[in-house]
């Protein structure tokens, strides 16, 4: 899957708006949006957020996670813990790409939240790199992990399953002379 | 002995300040948060000397030439005294020191800092140091025990702990603060004193009181307290001699009390009223100096006698300064800014005297007697009628120091336990935060929002629309000072109080104006400020302190103005309503006496409600006041209660919502920017530990449902009882916009008044289920006519026969009231239509011309059968019709309703069915009418009469009083039923008309008495109108009006044609028989109509009777018979006339 896959999935998320317009509601086949009241916060997808905000039709009130305080929460979690924390939201590096790339004018701190992101992005692929390392070197056949969200599964899956694949060329044309291999290492 | 309050004078900008005395009492030391320390020899030192110690200064002490303070660089600092020279720092913190204080000896020094450790440091050697680690916030205070034992600390943790200094360990604690996080948050300064000498006692600040506590056994040994302080206390002093207890509080209430006997002898109030937070006493005992938060000085001189005369019990001269000490009841009553609930006019009397004896009058005098060894010394309240007179001498004395025993004075005062009088709540905009804040709203409304921010580089407003498409964001410079604003689809309304110079000004930015000059301003004359103001629809109003309320035109034009009874609280406009609230006189305990005005503009100006009082909660203020979205007034209490108008209860106001309830923390709070009532929403911001939003971050709006607060709401019936009650409430509007001329949404009033009658049915199958009948029956009086018939039929389902009996009157009532308020409106119409259906029913006539085979009749004739059954049975026993009376379930319905015309034996009556007097009412004239006025009476409710009168007003022309029931045909939806009902008359009309056209002679009935002669001519007219395409309209009218509601009648025929020629072939063939009445099975029957049963019934009139009567035998077993009844008893209701 490609990272604008997983990105226009994200789209699909709620986030809430205030629009300085007034609209009925809209009738779409993903269902129902609004009424659109100036001033009244109203839960519409993302992908409408970020149209309407570039439109400078409403203003986005960030997702109640995007807070400095509790991410910096959720990140010493991360760091803590040797497995994956759960997150926010499951698509929470996607949005916060979307919504401080086009809406960060709403979004208080949103250098800060960018940064914190990051961070747990960061600490996440780590244990992730981690985890497939303990994963080949010790040749296990299966591993479990938890609370990954899609978009950490793609950067690392393409590669990995590549790798493995590869590996197990390798290993098996190897497989009969395994003396050999021994004496290489 | 009157202490004397010298006045204040700046010292240091505003923040906080410290002070003391030097050892000789010669200087007076303060130090502030400029970071000077100033030595002053005396108040009136016009130069004093200045030492800047640091950016900050927090805290000094001064002792043996020795001047400590706590600066903002971490260290506690040694200046010589009084050269001001630096001698050297004493000690470092990682942050600033918060307090510090010497020993009694001048030894030692402790220093309480914000990194949560207590210092103690030798003076000669600063070396050695001993540290105090247990609290676990920053230190508020510290104080020696005099003998050097001991030190006590109160820190922002919420403790008082007690250490024992050699061993650096805790002795005891005590969590009597609130707790904070920081000093500048905590609620007081907690400056803990240990008594001077004795040591035996150490006084702690808490709250309104100061606590003693007692040396080695730490218990609480004492309390001191005073009436008039109602605000925290901040730092307390002992004076030199050990016996008196000085204390200052935030509210800036000085209070001196003798602590033996734990009287207060001393009360003076800061000028300003600003917290108090230093306070020294001079070493003599005479003096007491204290500094504000502002960076104020003052002195309380003359002491000295009440302190150094210690050995008796002093009386000591108070100045009691009510208007002041109600600002801080006030303030204590309700937990806000200063500033925000406070009249001006609470404050104003203390500047000026001559207010003051009304002030006194009002409260003689407060607190208890142990209290009372004080007077009033202040010359405007010699006369004071409340004082006894045997505290005159006393007061002649004034000015001269009186000592006389406590005991003496105290029951000379008069005590006066009684009500106290609020302040009265200042002027403010609804949809404001306070004027103080340096970035707020000065309006937040359904429109948009004015920002207004005054800090140092900027003073300026936004102007912000929710709706963009309404006018682009301004951004104006407040260069007037600009403090209230308002902000409607028009214009931005703007006032700024007068100054010295400048009239107060009242600036409109009339951005919707057509001409290129979108702005106007108006000087309000000299001494006259703006207090409040509101836009409406093409006028803006202004109230001033002159008690005059302005109206301008939008365009700047001077319009109206009146005066208004009282100081206005604030004012809300919307549309062509003004709504104002003012203060009608003075409350008490807490309570606000607010009245209410409302008025209305346009056409027919009038004042619709006429300055009543304004119902708050108890011991609650306004904090919001408006109109909603839909023009209905509204207000908010500060207890969180919403109350809106209800007009069609005599314009009372009902509580629609607490959003206090909707609170998860006690100092969280909802702030109100709009009211909608349909949808029905509460718009508003939450705001966490505050009663304001901070205009940073911006807040978001939250919405909150109404509720009423009906009893028991967590049962279905009180659910749905609220649910019911508030559609009502909040679809009062339709009632107002309509009669006031505005647009109504129609569908939304119709959604609305269906989702009410789908309530009522509801409650009224959950009280059916209760057996609750005569409940179900008052439920069913709420309902609309056509509910009721549901009603019935659910009644007679579920087999409650006397219920449904009564509903059926019920019905039968509703329908009369339906008549009279709708009677001649048509006259005309229905004669066409009566003649269009002659016209189609033609075609079908030829199937039935012998008039003998009458055994095909239609529902709505039955009367007629019923009237030859009643010829032809008349003979049957009594037995029989008492016992269909018995088991019938509209027995009583048909006993009640009107007898037949014609005179006939009793007998009949009970079993006759009581359509056939209704026909027979409507065929025979005058005589009719007249009969039916006597029996109406007796059968019905009181309701009944106005429809008899009509009728028998009518007399002759009862048979056109039919055809008003066509009206509801037209395409209301809220007739809709009814029309399916009604329609069953319209043939029947029509029927009669074509008989009377074609056989005048015998129907001509108007002056006879007989029917039978009428009713074989019907029969014919009966037999031909049938048609299978009949039977299928009725059935179907219904589908095809809710369809096209707009459809006249000619059209909805046309429409009904189309529709039944697209029926199948089989269906149209299955109506064709129907019409026919080719079966004559009862049971088949049983399914279709009652009239259709009848008429299906092909043996002959007696045969079809006695079907009917065993039927109505049937009923309560059938399912499906009673809800036919039921229908035939509601079609019978549109009979009637």
């Amino acid at each position: 899957m490609d990272p604008s896959e997983v990105e226009f999935l994200a789209e699909k998320e709620v986030v809430k708006i205030i629009p300085n317009f007034s609209l009925d509601k809209i009738y779409l086949i993903g269902g129902d949006l609004g009424p659109f009241n100036p001033g009244l916060p109203v839960d519409v997808p993302v992908w409408l957020a970020l149209n309407l905000k570039q439109r400078q039709k409403c203003r986005i009130v960030p997702p109640e996670w995007m807070d400095v305080e509790k991410l910096e929460e959720i990140r010493e979690l991360e760091r803590k813990e040797d497995t994956f924390t759960p997150v926010p939201s499951p698509y929470y590096m996607e949005l916060t790409k979307l919504l401080l790339n086009h809406a960060s004018d709403n979004i208080p701190k949103a250098d800060e939240i960018r940064t914190l992101v990051k961070d747990i992005w960061d600490t996440r692929i780590a244990k992730l790199r981690l985890s497939a390392d303990s994963f080949i070197s010790q040749q296990e056949a299966h591993a479990k992990l938890d609370n990954l969200t899609l978009m950490e599964i793609n950067t690392t899956r393409s590669f990995l399953l590549d790798t493995l694949n590869c590996m197990y060329k390798l290993r098996s044309n190897l497989q009969p002379g395994s003396k050999y291999i021994s004496d290489v290492v | 002995m009157p202490c004397e309050r010298k006045p204040m004078r700046y010292g240091h900008s505003e923040g906080h300040t410290d002070v003391c005395f030097d050892d000789t009492g010669k200087y007076i030391v303060t130090c502030g948060s400029d970071g000077d320390v100033r030595i002053w020899e005396s108040l009136d030192d016009d130069d004093p000397k200045s030492i800047n110690v640091g950016e900050k200064a927090y805290s000094l002490a001064l002792k043996n030439g020795k001047l400590v303070t706590a600066a903002s660089n971490n260290t506690v600092q040694i200046h010589t005294f009084p050269e001001g020279d630096p001698d050297g720092i004493l000690t470092r913190f990682t942050t600033n020191a918060t307090h510090i204080t010497y020993n009694s000896s001048g030894s030692r020094v402790a220093a309480g800092s914000s990194d949560f450790m207590v210092k103690v440091v030798e003076m000669y050697d600063s070396s050695q140091q001993k540290t105090l680690r247990g609290h676990t916030a920053p230190i508020l205070s510290v104080t020696f025990d005099p003998k050097d034992e001991f030190l006590a600390s109160a820190s922002c943790d919420g403790s008082v702990a007690v250490w024992k200094i050699e061993e650096q360990t805790q002795v005891t604690s005590w969590p009597l603060l609130q707790k904070s996080n920081d000093v500048i948050n905590a609620k007081s300064l907690c400056r803990l004193a240990w008594q001077p000498k004795a040591a035996k006692l150490l006084a702690v600040p808490v709250e309104t009181t100061v606590q003693l506590y007692q040396r080695d056994s730490w218990a609480q040994v004492g309390t001191l307290s005073d009436d008039l302080g109602t605000q925290a206390i901040n730092v307390v002093a002992w004076s030199p001699c050990g016996k008196f207890l000085a204390a200052g509080s935030i509210g800036g209430l000085l209070t001196v009390w003798d602590v033996e006997s734990k009287l207060c002898v001393e009360r003076q109030t800061h000028e300003k009223g600003y917290t108090v937070c230093g306070l020294a006493w001079h070493p003599s005992g005479g003096q007491i100096a204290y500094t504000d938060t502002e960076g104020c000085l003052g002195v309380l001189d003359g002491l000295s006698s009440s302190s150094s005369s210690s050995s008796t019990t002093t009386s000591s001269t108070m100045t009691k300064q009510a208007p002041a000490s109600y600002d801080d009841l006030f303030d204590d009553d309700d937990d806000r800014p200063l500033d925000e609930g406070i009249s001006e006019g609470a404050r104003s009397p203390a500047k000026n005297p001559g207010d003051e004896d009304d002030d006194d009058d009002l409260i003689p005098a407060t607190g208890r007697a142990r209290n009372r060894s004080a007077f009033l010394d202040d010359e405007n309240s010699l006369d004071t009628g409340s004082l006894k007179q045997g505290l005159d001498k006393f007061v002649d004395d004034v000015g001269s120091a009186i000592v006389l025993p406590a005991a003496v004075a105290a029951p000379l005062r008069p005590v006066y336990d009684g009500p106290m009088p609020t302040p009265p709540q200042k002027a403010f905009q609804p949809g404001s935060t306070p004027a103080h804040l340096m970035h707020r709203f000065m309006m937040w409304n359904s429109v948009g929002i004015v920002r207004g921010y005054n800090d140092d580089q900027d003073n300026a407003i936004d102007v912000e629309f929710h709706d963009t498409a309404v006018h682009h964001a301004m951004h104006l410079t407040n260069s007037l000072g600009h403090t209230v604003a308002d902000l409607s689809q028009e214009a931005v309304l703007l006032a700024c109080p007068g100054t010295d110079e400048l009239a107060s000004k009242l600036q409109c930015l009339h951005f919707s104006s057509w001409d290129t000059n979108k702005e106007w301003m108006v000087d309000l004359p000299k001494g006259e400020d703006v207090q409040a103001l509101c836009l409406g629809q093409g006028w803006a109003a202004a109230a001033t302190s002159a008690l005059m309320l302005r109206l301008f035109s939008i365009g700047g034009m001077q319009r109206e103005l009146f005066s208004l009874p009282g100081p206005v609280v604030c004012i809300a406009g919307h549309g062509e309503q003004l709504l104002v609230v003012y203060h009608r006189g003075t409350g008490f305990d807490g309570e606000q006496a607010l009245g209410v005005q409302l008025l209305q503009f346009g056409q027919k100006r009038r004042q619709v409600i006429h300055g009543e009082p304004l119902p708050l909660s108890r011991k609650s203020h306004l904090s919001w006041l408006g109109f909603t979205a839909e023009g209905t007034p509204c207000f908010i209490d500060s207890e969180g209660v919403v109350r809106l108008l209800n007009r069609s209860l005599g314009n009372m106001w009902t509580p629609v919502c607490n959003t206090r309830d909707n609170c998860k923390g006690k100092s969280d709070h909802y702030w109100v920017v709009g009211v909608h009532e349909n949808p029905q929403q509460l718009r508003c911001i939450p705001c966490k530990g505050s009663r304001y939003p901070p205009t940073l971050p911006r807040p978001a709006v939250a919405v909150l449902p109404f509720k009423l607060p009906l009893c028991q709401t967590t049962t279905e019936k009180g659910q749905m009882e609220e649910q019911y009650w508030r559609s009502v409430l909040l679809h009062n509007h339709y009632g107002f916009l309509s009669s006031s001329g505005y647009e109504i949404d129609e569908e939304g009033q119709s959604q609305a008044q269906k989702e009410q009658q789908e309530l009522l049915m509801k409650m009224f199958a959950l009280s059916c289920k209760l057996e609750r009948e005569f409940r179900s029956v008052e439920l069913a009086e709420l309902m609309t006519q056509n509910v009721v018939t549901l009603a019935i039929r659910y009644a007679s389902r579920s087999g409650r026969m006397a219920l449904a009996q009564r509903l059926s009157d019920l019905a039968l009532e509703k329908a009369n009231q339906l008549q009279g308020e709708e009677p001649q409106e048509e006259e005309e119409e229905p004669l066409q239509y009566t003649r269009r259906n002659t016209g189609y029913s033609q075609s079908s006539s030829e199937m039935g011309a012998d008039r003998q085979h009458s055994s095909h009749r239609q529902a709505q004739e039955e009367e007629v059968d019923e009237e030859q059954g009643q010829e032809e049975h008349m003979d049957e026993g009594d037995v029989a019709e008492s016992k269909r009376q018995g088991l019938n379930p509209f027995a009583k319905g048909t006993a009640a309703s009107p007898e037949k015309p014609s005179p006939k034996p009793v007998s009949k009556e009970g079993r006759v069915n009581p359509f056939k007097v209704s026909s027979g009412l409507g065929r025979s004239g005058s005589a009719g009418g007249q009969n039916r006025v006597t029996n109406v009476l007796d059968s019905m409710m009181s309701s009944s009469k106005k429809p008899t009168a009509l009728l028998s007003s009518s007399g002759s022309t009862g048979k056109l009083n039919k055809t008003p029931f066509l009206k509801p045909l037209a395409p209301r939806p809220k007739t809709k039923t009814q029309s399916t009902l009604l329609h069953m008359n319209a043939p029947k009309a029509a029927n009669k008309k074509a008989a009377e056209e074609r056989e005048p002679a015998v129907c001509r009935l108007k002056q006879t008495e007989a029917p039978p002669p009428a009713s074989p001519a019907e029969d014919v007219e009966n037999k031909k109108h049938k048609s299978g395409f009949q039977l299928w309209l009725e059935d179907n009218r219904r589908i095809i009006l809710a369809d096209n509601p707009d459809l006249e009648e000619t059209d909805v025929i046309k429409e009904a044609i189309g529709r039944f020629r697209t029926l199948s072939a089989d269906d149209r063939l299955t109506w064709t028989e129907r019409a026919k009445g080719q079966s004559g099975d009862v049971a088949d029957m049983k399914k279709r109509k009652r009239g259709e049963e009848s008429r299906g019934d092909k043996n002959g009139q007696s045969e079809a009777d006695e079907t009917r009567q065993s039927e109505a035998d049937e009923t309560s077993a059938k399912k499906k018979k009673p809800l036919d009844t039921s229908t035939k008893l509601s079609a019978f209701a549109f009979n009637k006339n």
